[in-house]
């Protein structure tokens, strides 16, 4: 019962797969990109809809998976962020093979919200594997060299890192006979000083670091953003994050909370709390500087993507309930900035040939609802208030030095001021694709058109932005729901 | 209550002025003068009421806008007035200026009712710096050809000068809480000052004395730029020069009274504690004005700078009778001959440097521009009535008995010999080479052969006539009948011994 | 009518313009003037209300926010807030009115500009930290924009510094108010509870500079003022009279009002260092101007030196200073726009040039009587002379620097001079230029138009105003200092 909304999505890709066969082999033709686009969006809506079936509290029959409202709460965000992605690309007739396409994103999608959900290590390295092979393909789906590019070296990163984590994973097996996170969590408890626990833990975070895209496994992320498919890229950046980050909260926070060690400035101690703080800080530093020299929009977002996952390790590295929480919040909002960016960069694309910032000259212009949802999503990016970005910076930041406090009256400071130092630097290249769209005037020479948008399109760019809007000024809207799901996961432990 | 009202009513000429666009030079010549005209009949009303009017700004830190009219006052104003007509005549004379220049110097008479009635240090230097740039642009726009230059760095001299004269007065609001004059004239009789300051800057360590020193300084410094004292006179010639003519008589008739005044008003009465250590240094500065004034004359070609250098010299008199002043402080009659010869050479030799400088631009006028010493001769014969009227303001300049510029240099040498005879002494020689260059001016202009130039030359007009005859009435009547300035000025005089040196 | 009339006003304002259809585009800038005009009446009558009950409670505004992190909506006009908000209305009315003819996309212009003056208004009503840091943001993109679009030299370059030495400095202001919020408990971001709480010194040291930097970035203090000049003579008229004037005030305000309450042993420490960098950047500015060719570079200049008084009346800590600082505050405002309105819109509109030796042509003050006589008053309003509201300030100032540190006058009164100097050379080049019998005889200009002599006439008689009868000005400024926030700073009465 608990896996409804997993069900509902395999179902719903085995029918779309039998619908394909079925209409291919009937008529001959490939199947219609919008008729599979409906299809995977109607499944995902009922996914959503069995979400709010599936009992809050109880049992769930099996210790594979928690009843938690965490898990709830993460799974509704990464349906919802699905819904948008699958409703992403600006025009029906992209994709060729539209029918297994959308079936891989409902796959990707089913492994993610398992992977939420579960308190046990082996069922989370199968999900996580689940989602990322379903995503490696999704890459390469255009056939063009770029895509195959991307994909192969999505996939042997991929290998790379899931080889790390197993490797992780087993060591904490062997270190606590069990592979549930509450029994290692009460094993570490007993012997925080274990050397086989923290090593295992630290290849846990490896893999975990590549899902992410924080530096420095991110080389992968340029490629995968750039060659990609905006849809499958969308998914990877905003659901594929959002998974992420609960699943470090549940290792680390709840799991693994003995072992924090502290990255507090003057009273640094072992453990994984300093890791994250490392990783945390070349991760937005290189995200950052690396972005400035762009010239691809699509690239850019990839850095973008790396210097934002730093942002979210500041949070988990203060080890609090506050911080953990202001992670969560950020990194949905954040998702669909992305996921909305990506959007109308997938739109101009289309327009212009290309994803060059010039292309995006004078969008206001041609498309001025277009330009100022851009500018929501960029402004939300960079942290510009009144948008949910700047409450998500604001807050990670606030709640990070809060919670690291108690270590020690400097605490983490110093980090805290490398990232907002650096989150302003991320002005500078967020304000060149806005100045393109604003102050510059498109070029005569008439090579951008402006095509038609489908009403899925405008959704996947509408939401977004009226909910960047209005997350911005009421978070306690998304705030409060993560409070209370952490605050009952913390008390649980 | 009328008080605000008379010393805005010239600003609100110009204000007219300003919205007249139909108006030409001409017509804007006669408005000005009408409402200059008016200007002195109002203020020659005010002799006998001592009117007080006051605006708060800080409440509680006592700064306010005061002003108060009072005999010296009251002299200094009727000056003020006398001045602008003469001037306003001069330039719709010479058909010099148009509606702004008109405008300016109305703007300027409105400051320095301002300056001469003020009772405050704020609207005192509200007044002193509403003349800079009145001034400023009217020797700039309507000046010779080193006019730029001359314009900048008369302003830029008077703006650093008033700067230290500011920086002090708000040290002593800090340390006594009040920069009132007569109030801080009361402190001062009282020879509280001192201990305030150093109170107030007990933390630098320094000695009450030496912080009141540093502060008379300051403000002694604004006040030297305008008079002005060698060394800080530096502005003066140029701007004298290149200014226009009835822009001259401005300067060294009103300006450079405001140097006076204030030394009267503010310098002696508050700092008495100091005088006396500042005397000597004082005296010396003032010697210096007076010979280097008259040397400098001597040596100068153009009647105006040569007229210029006097202007430097005469008022060194003034500063000399200051620094005696502030030397010696026991004898009283000393004392008030000195200060009313003060008050008398600064009006007498406000009304003689207007009327010499009105027989300069008479001669500027018919030449087309040239006052060079050697342009000229043997007038005498061609403009009979113009040589006697600028004879007699020339010898008025010089001291000649019966005439108005004697008195004052009387009564300051008489009241110097007492106080400090050696400065006095040295001066003398001042009036000597003063005698000299005169002279030398009026024989190279006057007379000797005529020059073929000057031959088609006519005397003056009558409007010329009318304005120099005013003039030299007003040199006249106080040179025989003092009494009728020093009627004005006595009780003032008398207020001023009593805070410096108290009747016990 | 209460303050809290002033921010809506703006926005809906804002948001009205943008609004506007297409054709009815000239609409906007009656829309920008009423709303105006609206934000000016309210902040009128809330100061006279104040005048005339200065024993009454100060109005304020508080409702819940964000109770996650203690943030409310607080709002509350005290005599400071009043009196600048006062200033921003005046600069409003100014600014629209010098901007009449503006023909570029006039829509976005007026909505730009509106916006700014809505977070303006914000920042100077806030008594949350949060919120004021939120008002404090919303102003950075539309300042880009303003500069950006409209601007005229090197305008990309000179917007982008602008704006990245502006989110640089609230990277900075963010990490300060974070540390406060995380040293007094986490618990409420409201400014009187974060000023009320101790920090131990060693936490002051260090967090003072940052927090106070982040604001005096802003308010142009050397040697991070660079990017004032270059913003301001690249911004359009209307931005810079909004920059110099109001938004330059904004760093001053937050270093008033939030740097130095929360951590007044920090600003003990370091107030000996914020008084030199003051007086050098009076010096430095005022001799940087003294030797500009470009008319506008000179009032840039001269803005960076008269903000070097406001900070050095802060440096002073006495009554007197700060009081002078809050006097030279307002009296910058309105002078600044002054300055930049005559030489910006009337001037240069006209003869399309802004070099000193160029405008030797022009003979301005026989070609455009009106505007050499109001930039006669300006510049003698400039200098500080008596009359206007400079030198009201200026008196302060210098008071309350005897009381601090009496040798530091004698830089100031030569600031005064070099002040008078390059004010009296920039007056003289442009309107009273020496000319030669021989030279061309200039060609006539059109006259000015009723919204460019409204706008002179409005600034120059409030300058007026303030100098010849600045008491209900200082009654509000006392008022204001009253309040507990300053009682641990004021060194002297």
């Amino acid at each position: 019962m608990q896996l409804l909304p997993e069900a509902v999505l395999v179902l719903t890709a085995l029918v779309l797969l039998g619908v394909t066969v079925a209409v291919e082999s009937r008529s001959g033709r490939a199947v219609s990109g919008g008729l599979t686009l409906s299809i995977a969006s109607a499944g995902v809506l009922l996914a959503l809809l069995a979400l709010f079936r599936v009992p809050a509290e109880g049992g769930s029959g099996t210790p594979l998976v928690a009843a938690d409202s965490l898990a709830r709460w993460t799974k509704g965000v990464i349906l919802s962020l699905g819904l948008l992605a699958v409703l992403l690309p600006p025009a029906k007739r992209e994709i060729a093979n539209p029918g297994e396409f959308h079936a891989l994103m409902l796959f990707a999608m089913a492994g993610l919200l398992l992977a939420a959900g579960t308190n046990h290590l082996l069922l989370l390295f199968v999900s996580l594997e689940l989602a990322s092979l379903s995503l490696y393909l999704l890459a390469g789906f255009p056939r063009t060299a770029r895509a195959s590019e991307a994909s192969l070296k999505y996939f042997l990163f991929g290998g790379v890192s899931a080889a790390f984590m197993l490797f992780g994973l087993s060591l904490l097996y062997g270190f606590s006979q069990s592979a549930m996170l509450p029994v290692i969590a009460a094993k570490l408890g007993a012997a925080p000083d274990s050397a086989l626990a923290m090593a295992g833990l630290l290849m846990v975070l490896v893999g975990l670091g590549f899902k992410l895209a924080a530096a420095p496994f991110h080389y992968w992320a340029p490629d995968v953003y750039q060659g990609a498919p905006a849809t499958a890229v969308a998914l990877v950046a905003a659901a594929s994050k959002v998974a992420g980050v609960v699943v470090l909260v549940r290792l680390l926070v709840v799991g693994f909370h003995a072992a924090s060690g502290s990255a507090a400035w003057g009273g640094m101690a072992a453990g994984w709390s300093l890791w994250l703080a490392v990783l945390a800080a070349v991760s937005i530093v290189f995200g950052n500087i690396l972005a400035i020299a762009q010239t691809s929009v699509r690239r850019l977002l990839a850095y973008s993507a790396v210097a934002n996952s730093g942002y979210l390790l500041v949070g988990l590295c203060a080890n609090g309930r506050s911080a953990a929480g202001a992670a969560l919040f950020y990194v949905v909002v954040y998702g669909l900035a992305t996921l909305g960016a990506l959007a109308v960069t997938a739109a101009v694309e289309r327009e212009a040939g290309n994803d060059r910032p010039e292309s995006f000259a004078g969008l206001v212009r041609r498309s001025p609802w277009r330009a100022i949802a851009l500018l929501v999503f960029l402004s939300s990016l960079a942290g510009i208030p009144p948008l949910a970005g700047f409450f998500g910076k604001f807050a990670l930041f606030s709640a990070a030095l809060a919670e690291s406090a108690e270590s020690g009256a400097a605490g983490l400071v110093w980090l805290v001021g490398l990232a907002a130092v650096m989150s302003a630097v991320s002005l500078y290249y967020y304000l060149m694709i806005l100045k393109q769209a604003f102050v510059m005037e498109a070029s005569p020479s008439g090579e951008i058109q402006t095509h038609g948008i489908s009403p899925a399109h405008a959704l996947a760019v509408g939401l977004p932005a009226v909910a960047l809007v209005v997350l911005g000024l009421v978070p306690s809207l998304l705030l409060d729901p993560i409070t209370s799901a952490l605050g009952e996961l913390l008390a649980a432990r | 209550m009328t008080l605000p009202f008379f010393i805005l009513f010239p600003l609100l000429g110009a204000v007219l002025l300003a919205f007249r666009r139909g108006a030409g030079a001409q017509g804007s010549g006669r408005f000005a003068m009408i409402w200059a005209a008016a200007a002195l009949a109002w203020a020659g009303m005010l002799s006998t009421s001592a009117e007080v009017w006051s605006l708060p700004w800080i409440p509680d830190a006592g700064i306010e806008l005061r002003f108060r009219m009072d005999g010296i006052s009251f002299l200094f104003v009727v000056l003020t007035g006398l001045v602008t007509l003469i001037a306003l005549a001069a330039s719709s004379l010479s058909r010099k200026g148009d509606r702004a220049y008109f405008a300016l110097i109305l703007v300027l008479e409105s400051a320095l009712f301002g300056v001469f009635t003020a009772r405050h240090f704020i609207p005192w230097f509200l007044c002193w710096e509403m003349t800079l740039i009145p001034a400023w642009l009217l020797i700039r726009l309507w000046g010779g050809a080193g006019a730029s230059k001359a314009a900048l760095r008369f302003f830029i001299m008077t703006l650093g000068g008033s700067a230290f004269m500011l920086v002090g007065f708000l040290a002593l609001q800090l340390a006594v809480g009040t920069m009132d004059f007569d109030a801080l004239g009361k402190l001062a009789a009282e020879r509280v000052i001192a201990e305030s300051l150093a109170k107030a800057f007990a933390f630098t360590g320094a000695s009450g004395h030496t912080l009141l020193t540093l502060v008379a300084l300051s403000v002694f410094l604004g006040l030297a730029v305008k008079l002005p004292v060698v060394p800080f006179h530096a502005w003066l010639p140029a701007a004298y020069a290149e200014a226009p003519t009835p822009v001259t008589m401005l300067l060294t008739g009103l300006l450079s009274k405001m140097g006076v005044y204030g030394l009267l008003r503010i310098f002696l009465p508050v700092f008495p504690e100091v005088l006396p250590s500042l005397a000597p240094l004082l005296s010396w500065l003032a010697v210096a004005t007076v010979l280097l004034g008259a040397v400098a004359a001597l040596a100068q070609t153009d009647l105006k700078r040569l007229l210029a250098y006097s202007s430097v010299n005469h008022l060194g008199y003034c500063a000399l009778a200051v620094a005696a002043v502030a030397a010696v402080q026991t004898d009283r009659a000393a004392m008030s001959s000195a200060i009313a010869g003060t008050i008398l050479q600064a009006f007498n030799h406000g009304i003689i440097a207007s009327a010499l400088f009105f027989g300069i631009g008479v001669l500027e006028n018919r030449s087309r521009g040239q006052r060079g010493l050697n342009d000229f001769g043997g007038l005498r014969a061609r403009t009979p009535v113009f040589c006697g009227l600028f004879g007699v303001a020339v010898f008025a300049s010089l001291g000649l008995p019966g005439l108005s510029g004697f008195i004052g240099e009387f009564l300051i040498f008489n009241g110097t010999f007492a106080l400090t005879p050696a400065a006095a002494s040295v001066s003398v020689i001042g009036l000597l080479l003063t005698a000299v260059f005169l002279l030398r001016a009026i024989r190279k202009v006057f007379s000797g052969p005529l020059k073929p130039s000057l031959a088609k030359w006519a005397d003056l007009s009558p409007a010329e006539r009318g304005v120099f005859g005013v003039a030299i009435l007003l040199i006249v009547v106080p040179g025989l009948w003092p009494q009728s300035l020093l009627h004005f000025a006595n009780p003032g005089i008398v207020q001023l011994l009593d805070l410096l040196s108290p009747i016990p | 009518m209460t303050p809290a009339w002033t921010i809506p006003s703006a926005f809906a304002g804002a948001l009205l313009v943008l609004l506007l259809p297409a054709r009815m585009a000239g609409l906007s800038r009656v829309i920008a003037l009423a709303s105006a005009i609206l934000g000016a009446v309210a902040a009128g009558s809330s100061c006279l209300a104040r005048l005339g009950a200065p024993d009454a409670p100060v109005w304020s505004l508080d409702r819940p926010w964000i109770p996650a992190f203690g943030i409310r909506f607080h709002l509350a006009a005290d005599g400071l807030s009043l009196a600048l908000i006062l200033l921003t209305g005046i600069v409003a009315i100014a600014g629209v009115l010098f901007s009449w003819n503006v023909e570029k996309r006039p829509r976005a212009f007026f909505a730009f500009f509106l916006t700014i003056i809505g977070g303006v208004y914000g920042v100077f009503l806030s008594r949350d930290g949060f919120l004021l840091f939120v008002f404090y943001e919303i102003v950075i993109l539309p300042k880009y924009m303003l500069i950006a679009i409209w601007g005229s030299t090197r305008k990309e370059y000179g917007a982008m510094k602008l704006t990245m030495y502006s989110i640089g400095a609230s990277a900075l202001i963010l990490v300060g108010l974070a540390t406060a919020f995380a040293a007094s408990g986490g618990t409420s971001f409201d400014l009187a509870h974060l000023a009320a709480a101790s920090y131990p010194p060693a936490l002051q040291a260090w967090a003072f500079p940052v927090l106070f930097l982040g604001f005096a970035v802003l308010a142009g203090m050397w040697p991070f003022h660079t990017w004032a000049p270059t913003g301001h003579v690249a911004a359009p008229t209307a931005a810079s009279m909004l920059l110099a004037g109001v938004v330059m005030k904004l760093g001053a305000y937050g270093a008033l009002c939030v740097a130095m309450p929360l951590f007044p042993q920090g600003f003990d420490q370091w107030r000996p260092v914020i008084a030199a960098l003051a007086v050098i950047g009076i010096l430095h500015g005022a001799l940087t101007a003294l030797s500009q060719k470009d008319l506008k570079f000179v009032i840039g200049y001269s803005s960076v030196s008269h903000m070097g008084f406001i900070l050095l009346g802060l440096a002073a800590a006495t009554h007197w200073g700060l009081r002078g600082a809050m006097l030279q505050m307002i009296s910058h405002g309105i002078i600044a726009g002054l300055l930049f309105g005559i030489a910006g819109r009337v001037v240069y509109e006209r003869t399309h040039t802004r070099d000193l030796a160029a405008l030797k042509d022009f003979d301005l003050w026989k070609t455009l009587p009106g505007a050499a006589l109001g930039f006669t008053l300006a510049t003698a309003a400039s200098m500080g002379l008596p009359g206007f509201s400079g030198f009201v300030a200026e008196v302060s100032v210098v008071i309350g620097l005897w009381q601090a540190w009496p040798w530091l006058v004698l830089a100031v009164a030569l600031g005064i001079i070099l002040t008078g100097a390059f004010s009296l050379r920039a007056l003289h080049k442009a309107f009273f230029p020496a000319r030669n019998a021989t030279d061309p005889a200039p060609r006539a200009l059109p006259a000015l138009s009723w919204p460019e002599v409204s706008a002179i006439a409005l600034l120059i008689l409030v300058s007026a105003a303030i100098g010849i009868y600045p008491k209900p000005w200082v009654l509000l400024i006392d008022d204001g200092l009253r309040s507990p926030l300053f009682q641990s700073i004021l060194t002297k009465p």
